[in-house]
């Protein structure tokens, strides 16, 4: 059974085109993926990523618990803090990337991938055997509503939002529009913005509201589509593409986030550590095309007339007109940014050159 | 008289129709609907030959790459030289200022048996 978010009528109405997409059935454009693209970047766009999910971990152990599944150092996440991170295996693989939020003592919110919900909690709930926590997977109870661009904060603040300096990674608990809800300043787009997690009967007249409020601001709603080229200029992962049991954090160019101080133990710790020390077989890479071609998902990548690599995620870039990708390649010096690398697109190879993610600058940091 | 007067389709959305003695041949414009934002496009060469249902075009969306193919068999004698370099220009109009390719043809009768009249192509769309 396809899934349908509390929005769904909204997305009918105002015209999507509507797709599966992780088991729900997700507006991918309203008009064209260009457009509402442009309009994340330059203005404000809403979205409903409902599809996501929401498990509350909570317990006289959830932060030690917590600890046990994730690289981060949950015991230093400081109340109402964010904190990006990784679900890892044994073997340093990943069962998903997510958010944990901090909501109170031993209170935590994961706000994970909607193709991931189910597999993360029977993991979960597999590791917490010796632990005092309760895992409560509610993404069936929530819906979600982001709002992305560099007006976000304006809109926010017209719909009665006012609180002076949320930092970006924080969660409050907010009244807007006369809806009690948890606003997030997060996103997955590289701007600035809010991710507004609400009861579902609240979801449709927030929604309308969003979209009303917004019209001065030039608010679109934005699809799946958009949000996929946004997250890909940002430099950002996609789990199922970027990343997947097979990948490392190391591997994926996460190391930012797996602190190197960290005491306690976590699942995959040696071979992670082992990856930071001496160096990882793979990792991942940004490009750009130097001509018109387009490179996807799984395309091959070649180096020196050797195949190296695959694109693991791909496409335009509307904001620089270029096309661009991310690929894991063989870890070697020679590949780095401006080497050429190659993909093959139709049985031809293509030039492209490394460069470093972001593919745009991200404005997102407050 | 205009193109969806006069053309036949295919149930791939190519669309043909005869204009001064060739076949101009393009996409429908429920293909450029269904695929989205155009931002790739890359055509044959001329005195390229194709038979019919042989892949002569590829097209991108932002979202998927699809591969077009050809509605009868013929000759490339004429391509839509500025299209590759703005192929966004499909998303406006796919027929008068945005047809793909002109070939001269000797397809059989046959060749036309499963092709289908503009109405008739969007009825069974529907």
């Amino acid at each position: 059974m396809v899934k349908q978010t509390y929005l769904h009528n909204e997305h009918v109405k105002l015209g999507a085109k509507m797709v599966d997409f992780a088991g729900w059935h997700m507006p991918v454009q309203y008009t064209s993926i260009i457009e509402e693209h442009k309009t994340v970047r330059e203005n404000v766009g809403v979205f409903d990523v409902s599809h996501m999910g929401e498990v509350f971990v909570s317990g006289d152990d959830a932060t030690a618990f917590l600890n046990k599944v994730v690289p981060q150092s949950i015991d230093k996440l400081p109340y109402e803090k964010a904190v990006y991170c990784q679900l890892t295996k044994p073997n340093g693989g990943l069962t998903d990337d997510l958010i944990i939020y901090k909501l109170g003592i031993e209170s935590y919110l994961i706000i994970c991938n909607a193709s991931r919900v189910d597999e993360d909690v029977n993991w979960l709930s597999l590791n917490a055997r010796d632990f005092d926590v309760k895992i409560d997977n509610q993404s069936h109870n929530y819906s979600l509503i982001a709002i992305q661009g560099p007006k976000a904060i304006n809109l926010m603040q017209k719909m009665g939002y006012n609180i002076e300096n949320q930092k970006s990674f924080t969660i409050k608990s907010v009244a807007i529009e006369g809806i009690k809800l948890l606003a997030s300043r997060t996103g997955y787009t590289g701007e600035d913005g809010f991710e507004l997690l609400i009861r579902n009967n609240d979801a449709e007249f927030l929604w309308n509201r969003i979209l009303e409020k917004g019209q001065e601001f030039g608010i679109k709603p934005i699809g799946l589509g958009a949000r996929d080229t946004l997250r890909l200029e940002a430099g950002l992962h996609l789990y199922g593409n970027d990343l997947n049991e097979d990948t490392t954090p190391i591997e994926a160019g996460l190391s930012w986030s797996v602190p190197k101080d960290k005491k306690e133990d976590y699942n995959g710790k040696d071979v992670i550590m082992s990856q930071i020390q001496y160096g990882t077989n793979k990792k991942l890479i940004g490009f750009e095309m130097l001509d018109r071609n387009i490179p996807r998902h799984e395309y091959e990548v070649y180096f020196n007339k050797e195949k190296v690599g695959e694109v693991t995620s791909g496409g335009v870039a509307p904001t620089s007109g270029k096309n661009i990708g991310m690929a894991y390649v063989k870890n070697i010096a020679e590949i780095c940014p401006d080497s050429i690398i190659q993909v093959m697109i139709r049985e031809k190879l293509h030039d492209a050159k490394v460069v470093k993610r972001p593919f745009v600058q991200k404005r997102n940091r407050v | 008289m205009s193109y969806k007067d006069e053309m036949y389709c295919t149930k791939s959305h190519e669309y043909v129709v005869k204009e001064d003695g060739k076949y101009v041949i393009g996409l429908t414009d429920y293909a450029i609907e269904q695929l989205g934002d155009i931002v790739f496009l890359e055509l044959p060469a001329i005195g390229d030959e194709f038979e019919k249902g042989e892949t002569f075009a590829n097209i991108e969306s932002v979202k998927a790459a699809s591969e077009i193919y050809m509605p009868i068999s013929g000759k490339i004698i004429e391509i839509n030289e500025e299209l590759p370099d703005a192929p966004e220009m499909l998303n406006q109009d796919c027929y008068e200022g945005g047809w793909l390719v002109k070939i001269e043809s000797n397809a059989a009768e046959s060749e036309f048996d499963d092709l289908m009249t503009y109405d008739d192509y969007k009825a069974e769309l529907e």
